[in-house]
């Protein structure tokens, strides 16, 4: 059984469906990419997936349970932890707290347990440890992007969705983001990584999924997609035989 | 000589008022964007209350307090389910109607219950009060700034001090984000909307015993609780504090030495100056939002 599976889902804003019948699984331990131009719909999967939006039709089931349409609230409580596009840390809020409250899905747990997991969570991003008391808003993009994914790794998801976690970061923390990212996996916890950065996100990634339009186009292992005609020309452009 | 501390005593003690009722303004406005046209009315709710138990129903008096306290919470609980939950999807403006109906509800339910004279209330504690240094510290008043303070400073531990006091600053920062960390929104909401009634109904209950308890004592209130609170940068709670205050001491400076029938005016002439200076007010500096 895949720990993530959705049949033919369907969602959008308007009339028209923003996703047009969307099926993937994602098995328990994987790195899953999802790729695909700008407006193809990728944060639009996420939001179905973790509850923020409500399918139209189709079925995602999570370790075996149907949470089509089940609340935000109730689908991170069993273990699924959405990092949305564009970090979303609360302003107002320390470093510290931000990351804290990363574990509200989790309901009432023992203080010493929550300071092993916030020092857990500085020991994956040690460059934040000296924002700790500082307030989010205060952070650079980069450093904002650790404390999202400290936040979401607080939650003990047994799956991570991130949204396009490099999205405005210079180079060199990029890759140090996707060496944390196959870090996080060998940990244990299964990611579902969301990407305009293809080649990146296929360097860790064990399968992938290449989204156009609402519709998933393709799917396979990284070599399967780099060879790929129809995504070399669509997503990778010029940059595979540069490389 | 003793002129001066005197009015700043009786002008902090409004002010008081002032800004408990302003708190709840803006605590409401960050958790939810909407300005609660029915806040003043919380407080003249809280004073019914009092009048219903202490005096209808001759329940002893600090009882009474604790009972309408308590209601009060529930209160506004279910003003929350009532008014602001089945529009909170919607748009700013119709849940500010929303409110403005509920606040002609309420009057009016209660003109209907208690007809149109005003009730009274006795003072709160059982002496009139201290003379320290030529001057006299209405006890009254005393009790106004001693709950205040005390209900600030609680406050600010919780909020600063509790999980729950974090999750309620996440829900007004960002709710989406929130409820993806599964926080409970809705419930943050409603224990939002439980305490902001809880500091409406006690600025109701100090406040009854200098006027007159009456339908539309709130109206008066929430005017320059809401002036107050966009003197102080609306939306900063710190600045609904300060706003308060100064608007109660301004307010009673101006009574005592240019005009007494004039004294609402100052409030609204103070914030016309804000509105032109300043119109962020004293706090109001945007928190900038880094890349
Ligand atoms: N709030 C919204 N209201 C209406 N349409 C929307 C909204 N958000 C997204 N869309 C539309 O839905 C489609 C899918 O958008 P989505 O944000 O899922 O794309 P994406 O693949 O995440 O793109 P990007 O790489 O730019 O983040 C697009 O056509 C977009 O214009
Ligand atoms: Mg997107």
């Amino acid at each position: 059984m895949a720990l993530l599976e959705l049949d033919g889902v369907t969602a959008g804003y308007t009339a028209v469906d923003a996703l047009n019948g969307i099926s993937l699984r994602v098995e328990d331990g994987e790195i899953v990419t999802l790729l695909g131009a700008n407006g193809a719909g990728k944060t639009t999967t996420l939001r179905t997936i973790s509850g923020l939006m409500k399918p139209r039709s189709g079925s995602i089931r999570f370790m075996g349970q149907e949470i089509a349409g089940a609340s935000a609230n109730a689908i991170v409580r069993l273990g699924l932890s959405h990092v949305p596009e564009g970090r979303r840390i609360f302003p107002g809020l320390t470093v510290r707290e931000n990351i804290l409250l990363g574990s509200s899905n989790r309901g009432r747990v023992p203080r010493a347990e929550l300071d092993r997991d916030l020092e857990a969570a500085f020991g994956i991003f040690p460059d934040i440890l000296k924002f700790a008391d500082s307030p989010g808003w205060t952070l650079s993009g980069g450093q904002q992007q650790m404390v999202a994914v400290a936040r979401g790794l607080m939650a003990r998801p047994k799956l991570l969705m991130l949204d396009e976690p490099s999205l405005g970061l210079a180079p060199i923390i990029v890759q140090q983001v996707f060496r944390t990212i196959a870090d996080i996996r060998a940990r244990g916890t299964t990611v579902l990584l969301v990407e305009q950065n293809a080649h990146m996100a296929l360097s860790i990634a064990d399968r992938g999924y290449v989204l156009e339009t609402g519709r998933l186009i393709v799917e396979g292992p990284p070599a399967t997609l780099l060879d790929n005609e129809e995504v070399r020309a669509a997503y990778l452009g010029g940059r595979v035989t540069a490389e | 000589m003793s002129m001066i501390p005197q009015l700043l005593f009786t002008g902090l003690g409004i002010g008081s008022i002032y800004a408990l009722v302003a708190l709840g303004f803006v605590l409401i406005y960050r958790a939810t964007n909407v300005v609660n046209f029915a806040q003043g009315d919380f407080s003249m709710i809280g004073a019914f209350i009092m009048v219903v138990l202490a005096i209808d129903l001759g329940v002893p008096y600090w009882i009474a307090v604790i009972v309408a306290v308590v209601t009060m919470a529930a209160f506004g609980i279910l003003f929350n389910y009532g008014v602001y939950y089945p529009l909170r999807h919607r748009t700013f403006l119709p849940v500010v109607i929303s409110t403005i109906g509920a606040s002609i509800l309420l009057q009016n339910g209660v003109l209907a219950a208690y007809g149109p004279h005003p009730q009274s209330l006795p003072p709160m504690l059982p002496f009139p009060g201290f003379t320290v240094g030529g001057v006299f510290l209405d006890s009254q008043y005393l009790l106004i700034l001693v709950v205040t303070f005390a209900l600030v400073a609680l406050q600010y531990l919780f909020f600063e001090r509790t999980m729950l006091g974090k999750k309620l600053q996440a829900t007004s920062q960002d709710k989406e984000m929130a409820s993806l960390l599964g926080i409970p929104v809705a419930l943050m909401i409603g224990i939002t909307f439980a305490y902001s009634a809880v500091l409406g109904g006690v600025a109701g209950i100090l406040v009854a015993p200098l006027l007159f308890v009456s339908i539309n004592m709130g109206s008066t209130i929430a005017l320059k609780a809401f002036a107050a609170s966009i003197i102080g940068g609306f939306g900063d709670v710190t600045g609904a504090i300060v706003g308060g205050l100064a608007l109660g001491v301004v307010e009673t400076f101006g009574a005592a030495y240019i005009s007494v029938p004039y004294k609402d005016g100052f409030a609204f002439l103070v914030l016309f100056l804000f509105l032109m200076v300043r119109p962020q007010g004293v706090f109001g500096e945007k928190v900038a939002e880094k890349a």
